[in-house]
Parts: structure tokens; C-alpha cells; sequence
């Protein structure tokens, strides 16, 4: 299979991450007004996670880390060069793994599904290929 | 001249193939440092999930959470002081513990929702919360309480939203503001009147009273049940079953 451009991975990257900083951000501002993010599709699943205790790490609402996550993505797919490819791969990497976490929770342990944190778990899962593919077809290569 | 070109053509071959050598070995490291990274980032996965894992260390009474999960859980099924489900049940099961016993907290979050769902909204069994207060001079303001919102009909929403946002054994989270913030959770209707009820010396002695009475039931833990039924003599301690199919066997053994 022929490997896409990396110019072309990048410019995926960005989307992806400029819309998971938008999701999680949704999911953040909802929280820190004492509410929970709305499920669009009905249903109480989003505000039953928000509700959870499994929402805050540390006092801290879960998609603040989202948010921070996404914005270094963003930053790794602006950037040039072996260091942003190996920073893209390892921060979604984290990411990835962290949401595999929290949807095993939200199946699991809350018994609710909250569309907005399925759609955050889906652009993660997204950005950790994209990178993983950037990373193992262009590092140690010219910028 | 031709020997001097292809000495030169030779010499520029080399070198094109030293600097591919060279990217493909600085590739081929580079991967390696990934793929070690990699293992690291995987290691702090893991740590943030155990700190998640304990994260909220409970007992906050302006963080109060998953009212809507035991509003949900509970939602329909009708009560009567501490006792949940129908006055028609059969059979009535027992819980005698303690609102800050973390093992009391598991139970109510692991095994007693699906024992409500399958055989107290069913109608076949009651579900009963009595205080057995062995943790600390904080359990008992907190089972008086429980009473107290019982009085009003939300005793198991509180006894549920108290567990949920238990924290530390006797660490003074048990605050009036906590039980305030727990009550209001529940959905308590005249929080003015729970605040009277739950100091009135007849409820604290009714939390004395039921931990006297699991005592003289031969339990030392919490949580411990009971059951009794058309199937027992009088109320009869089955222990600390550890599973829902366990407190369901019971249930039938009893009905």
C-alpha cells in the first residue's frame, strides 16, 4: 500500500485535533457551569458520566486534560522534523490508550454512554493512526 | 581523463551510499527511541489510571455526585422509612451497615442495583437499611441522618448518594454541610425539618438500637444481611453473601 504524503497526514492531523479541542472544550465548559454536556441524540448517558466520579482526576474535570492533549497534537502537526513526528506519535499514543480507558468505564463501571466522550475517543483513536503512520513512514527521513 | 571520471563517478557512488547508510541507521534509532518512548507513555497510562481509579477522595460536600444514577436506580420503586420496595413483598432482606464502611460502599455500587432491579422492583422482596455504626463516632450523625431523610421518603436515596460520595473513615468529612449537601442530593423536601429530625435523641436511639440488634444477630462486620420470609424463622443473619446470585439464592430460600 502506497504511504500517504506527509503533508497530507498533517494536514488530517490538524482537522482532527482542531475538532477534538472543540469537543473537548464543549465537554469542559458544560462541566465548570455545574451542568453536563447534552447527549444530541437524547437520553441521559451524558449527563450520567459528568456526573460520575470517574469525570475528575485530581479535582480536575477529565476533558481540561483532553483539551491540552489535543493542542499539543495540533502543535506536533504544525510542526517540521523527527521531534514533532515522535511527539505526535507518543502524545496520542497516551491519548489513546487513556480513552480505552474511559470508554471500559463508561460500558463498564458507569453503565452510560456519553456521545460526546465516544466522539473524542473516535478523533483519538483517528490521530493515534494518522501519527503512528507519519512516525514509522517518515522519521529519520528529510523534513 | 575517462579512468579519472569513473574514479570520480565511483567516489560520488560511495558517498550516496555512506549517506543512506547513515539516514536508514539514524531511521532505524530513531524507531527504537520510539518504540521505548512508546513502553514509557504506556507505564504513565497506566499510572494515571490508578490515580483515577482513586480520584475524588470523596467526603466533598460542593462536589456531590451521581444523584441522577440513584435517582435512576431508585426511581419508581416506593419506600417507607429505611425499607425499599413493595409492603406486599413476600420476603424482606436486611442490610445492617455503616454509611462510612468503603466495603458497604462496594455493595452498593457492584452488588445491591442489580438485586433491586431483579427481585425488590419485581415486588418479591424488600430491601431494609439498618444502621450497624462500627466505624467511628462520625457513622452514627451520619445513620441519624439517613433516618431522618427517611422520614421524608428519600431515606435510600440518601443512604445511595451518601455512598457514592463516601471518603475517608472518620477523616471529619461527616460535616453538617456534607449531610446538608447529601440530603439536598436525595432530593429531601424540608430540609429544615431532616435537620431537626436527625438530631432528635429518638433517632439517634434508633441507630443505637438496630446496631445493638445486629450484634445480638452475631455479626462483627459490615455490611452483614439478614432475611426473613415465609421460608425462615424470624429474621435469620445469611452473612455477608459476596455476590448478587448469592443475596437472590436467599431471597428465594426465604420466600
Amino acid at each position: 500500500m502506497k504511504l500517504p504524503r506527509e503533508a497530507t497526514l498533517r494536514g488530517i492531523a490538524t482537522f482532527l485535533a482542531t475538532f477534538g479541542i472543540g469537543v473537548a472544550t464543549y465537554i469542559a465548559i458544560a462541566d465548570s457551569g455545574g451542568g453536563s454536556p447534552v447527549c444530541v441524540a437524547g437520553g441521559h448517558g451524558c449527563q450520567t458520566v459528568a456526573e460520575s466520579s470517574y469525570s475528575h482526576v485530581l479535582g480536575i474535570n477529565v476533558a481540561v486534560f483532553g483539551i491540552v492533549g489535543y493542542a499539543l497534537l495540533l502543535l506536533c502537526a504544525f510542526l517540521r522534523g523527527d521531534g514533532a513526528r515522535m511527539g505526535g506519535f507518543l502524545i496520542s499514543l497516551g491519548g489513546f490508550g487513556y480513552s480505552v480507558y474511559l470508554t471500559y468505564l463508561e460500558v463498564f463501571k458507569i453503565e452510560a454512554i456519553c456521545q460526546w466522550c465516544v466522539a473524542s475517543a473516535v478523533l483519538m483513536t483517528l490521530l493515534f493512526v494518522t501519527n503512528t503512520t507519519r512516525m514509522l513512514g517518515y522519521v529519520g527521513r528529510e523534513p | 581523463m575517462s579512468g579519472r571520471n569513473d574514479r570520480e563517478a565511483r567516489r560520488e557512488e560511495r558517498l550516496r551510499e555512506d549517506e543512506a547508510a547513515g539516514a536508514g541507521g539514524r531511521r532505524q534509532l530513531l524507531i527504537k527511541v520510539g518504540s521505548a518512548a512508546a513502553f514509557l507513555v504506556l507505564v504513565a497510562v497506566i499510572v494515571a489510571v490508578v490515580v483515577s481509579q482513586g480520584g475524588g477522595s470523596g467526603g466533598d460536600a460542593s462536589n456531590v455526585k451521581e444523584t441522577s444514577a440513584v435517582d435512576r436506580l431508585l426511581n419508581g420503586i416506593p419506600q417507607d422509612g429505611l425499607v425499599l420496595g413493595e409492603p406486599s413483598a413476600k420476603v424482606a432482606l436486611v442490610e445492617f451497615g455503616d454509611l462510612q464502611c468503603p466495603v458497604c460502599k462496594g455493595y452498593s455500587e457492584e452488588v445491591l442495583p442489580s438485586v433491586i432491579e431483579s427481585r425488590v422492583r419485581s415486588g418479591e422482596a424488600t430491601l431494609e437499611f439498618r444502621n450497624y455504626t462500627i466505624i467511628g463516632p462520625e457513622s452514627i450523625p451520619a445513620g441519624a441522618a439517613a433516618v431522618a431523610a427517611g422520614k421524608q421518603g428519600r431515606g435510600w436515596e440518601f443512604v445511595e448518594l451518601f455512598y457514592r460520595n463516601q471518603g475517608a473513615e472518620d477523616s471529619g468529612y461527616v460535616t453538617d454541610e456534607f449531610l446538608t449537601a447529601i440530603a439536598e442530593g436525595a432530593g429531601v423536601p424540608d430540609i429544615a425539618q431532616w435537620n431537626v429530625d436527625r438530631k432528635d435523641k429518638a433517632v439517634v436511639r434508633e441507630v443505637e438500637a438496630t446496631t445493638a440488634e445486629a450484634r445480638e444477630l452475631g455479626f462483627n462486620g459490615t455490611p452483614s444481611f439478614a432475611v426473613e420470609g415465609p421460608g425462615t424463622k424470624g429474621l435469620e443473619p445469611i452473612g455477608t453473601p459476596g455476590s448478587v446470585a448469592a443475596l437472590e439464592e436467599a431471597i428465594s430460600n426465604a420466600s
